[in-house]
């Protein structure tokens, strides 16, 4: 297992975090110990079941952990979030227009109708759908209404953008296109990312550490520094470790 | 496989049934099979009608009748929608009347006329009662599995984004998912709502209901047949604009 450095300036802590569901059940994730250091794009991947949308929604606050300490270090300032989610089915409200959509977790925040109008196209604008804002979420196709789901999600100006799976149900060419933007957006914006896949080359691609669960019940079995890009010259050799690392631990 | 009409002849085939109808209606009541007080014809509604407009009794009994079922219709659809979006998401509340429900049920409104005249007398408040009554039931049953049919993901992208508090999540998650479903109840009482202003009219309350009785009373059945068609076309008008409002609301929807 490489150790990846943890540097002072930590957004995410996890210690001794466990996670099961239900209280009679066996755990399926026990001792993760793991601290994110902002700005960074961390992929976690890992055979299906083994907990890794679970442990975002730890992180997410939307499901408690069984054992440990989830601590977020966010920035104090006004009118911010300091997570926001990214979901592999876009998730959008149906009966909200685009813009509307993008809106929906800047609304109760203590900021002016300005202020969130700006963000909002703002938010568009880095996802490329300026002119996309009085659309209805019907008239967009798969790539676009995961778009506007990156965009409603830094709206809000988070600490931590977790993104579960979120190109898993697209087709290869849209993946591979908003693969780009992602990283583009990330260059951008500085984010904190914290992205769940289930694909290794996406993860290689993406993210420059990589987090790899496996046993049972999962545990960190690998943590590794990577540099994100098809081109650059490790990739084929990166995947083929974690890949290997992945069926090292892996029980049906 | 049924092939789809064009438009215009699905149009022009629902006129040629709505004429063959009202011919062989017409045949029928000339024929002199049938005794004209049992029968009237189609061509002499037309007369009644403006014998009725003239002398002012056909729009009394339109505006009674009007003023009856819009304020049972608001009062049983507002109390349907609350109550049935409280049962659906307050297990506690589900569960503690679920078998009051359950027991007032199957009590059709009718049957509750005996009550509403004790307790109101026979009045526009008793017509109201009524209407309201069944207008409630429609709309509490429709509310309530639009309402638990609300996907359970929006609902976690609420509590994702700071939305996850009761009112939040009741006005920008539940009730704008549930709104499909609960406008169809909303329509569904327009139609019943028609059917009990007649019926509790027919004891008496002054409105369509009560002039179809009296006219029947005399065996003026063509007066019966007028206020019949009225209400056929009052209802007809209800839901049509209701249609049009509905189609702006649910614009989202393919």
């Amino acid at each position: 297992m490489n150790g990846a450095k943890v540097n002072g300036s930590a957004v995410i802590d996890l210690k001794g975090v466990a996670i099961g569901y239900g209280a009679e059940a066996p755990p399926v994730l026990v001792d993760v110990d793991l601290s994110i250091e902002r700005g960074s794009f961390v992929a976690i991947v890992g055979p299906s079941g083994v907990g890794k949308s679970t442990l975002l929604r730890v992180v997410a606050g939307l499901h408690t952990a069984r054992a440990g300490a989830v601590t977020i270090h966010e920035t104090k300032k006004p009118g911010h979030r300091p997570v926001s989610l990214v979901f592999q089915d876009a998730r959008l409200l149906p009966w909200r227009r685009v813009a509307k959509n993008v809106r929906f977790g800047l609304e109760g925040l203590p900021i002016s109708t300005t202020e969130r109008e700006e963000r909002v196209a703002a938010a568009l604008r880095l996802v490329r759908l300026d002119d996309y804002g009085r659309r209805w979420p019907y008239e967009l196709s798969g790539g676009q209404r995961q778009r506007v789901g990156i965009a409603r999600a830094l709206a809000v100006d988070p600490d931590i953008l977790l993104m579960d799976e979120p190109f898993g149900a697209l087709d290869a060419i849209t993946r591979h296109g908003l693969q780009d933007e992602l990283l583009r957006i990330h260059r951008e914006t500085g984010k904190t990312v914290l992205f769940v896949t289930h694909d290794l080359e996406e993860a290689v691609h993406l993210a420059d550490r990589i987090i790899v669960l496996g046993g049972s019940p999962a545990r960190i079995v690998q943590d590794v520094r990577n540099e994100p890009g098809r081109e650059s010259g490790g990739f084929r050799e990166q995947v083929e470790q974690l890949r290997s690392g992945i069926a090292d631990n892996y029980s049906i | 496989m049924r092939q789809p009409l064009k438009l215009h002849s699905s149009i022009a085939l629902s006129a040629l049934g709505v004429g063959a109808f009202l011919l062989a209606w017409e045949a029928l009541a000339r024929s002199g099979v049938v005794p004209a007080g049992l029968l009237p014809s189609p061509s002499a509604v037309p007369g009644a009608f403006l014998a009725e407009f003239r002398s002012g009794t056909w729009q009394a009994m339109v505006f009674a009748s009007l003023s009856h079922y819009l304020s049972g219709l608001a009062l049983g659809t507002v109390l349907g929608i609350t109550f049935g979006t409280a049962a659906a998401t307050w297990g506690v509340w589900d569960a503690f009347q679920a078998w009051v429900v359950r027991m007032l049920r199957p009590i059709p409104s009718i049957a509750w006329i005996p009550f509403a005249i004790i307790w109101f007398g026979v009045s526009k408040s008793a017509a109201t009662f009524l209407i309201a009554l069944t207008v409630f039931w429609i709309n509490y049953y429709a509310t309530y599995s639009a309402v638990r049919g609300v996907d359970k993901d929006l609902i976690e992208l609420g509590h994702a984004f700071g939305q996850g508090g009761l009112i939040p999540r009741l006005f920008k998650i539940v009730l704008p998912g549930a709104l499909p479903g609960i406008l169809s109840g909303v329509r569904a009482g327009l139609g019943q709502g028609w059917m009990t202003v007649v019926a509790a009219e027919l004891f008496g309350i002054s409105g369509l209901g009560a002039r179809m009785s009296d006219a029947s009373g005399l065996l003026a059945t063509h007066i019966v047949v007028l206020y019949m068609v009225t209400i056929a076309a009052l209802y007809g008008v209800c839901d049509f604009l209701f249609m049009q409002v509905q189609q702006r609301v649910l614009a989202w929807q393919k």
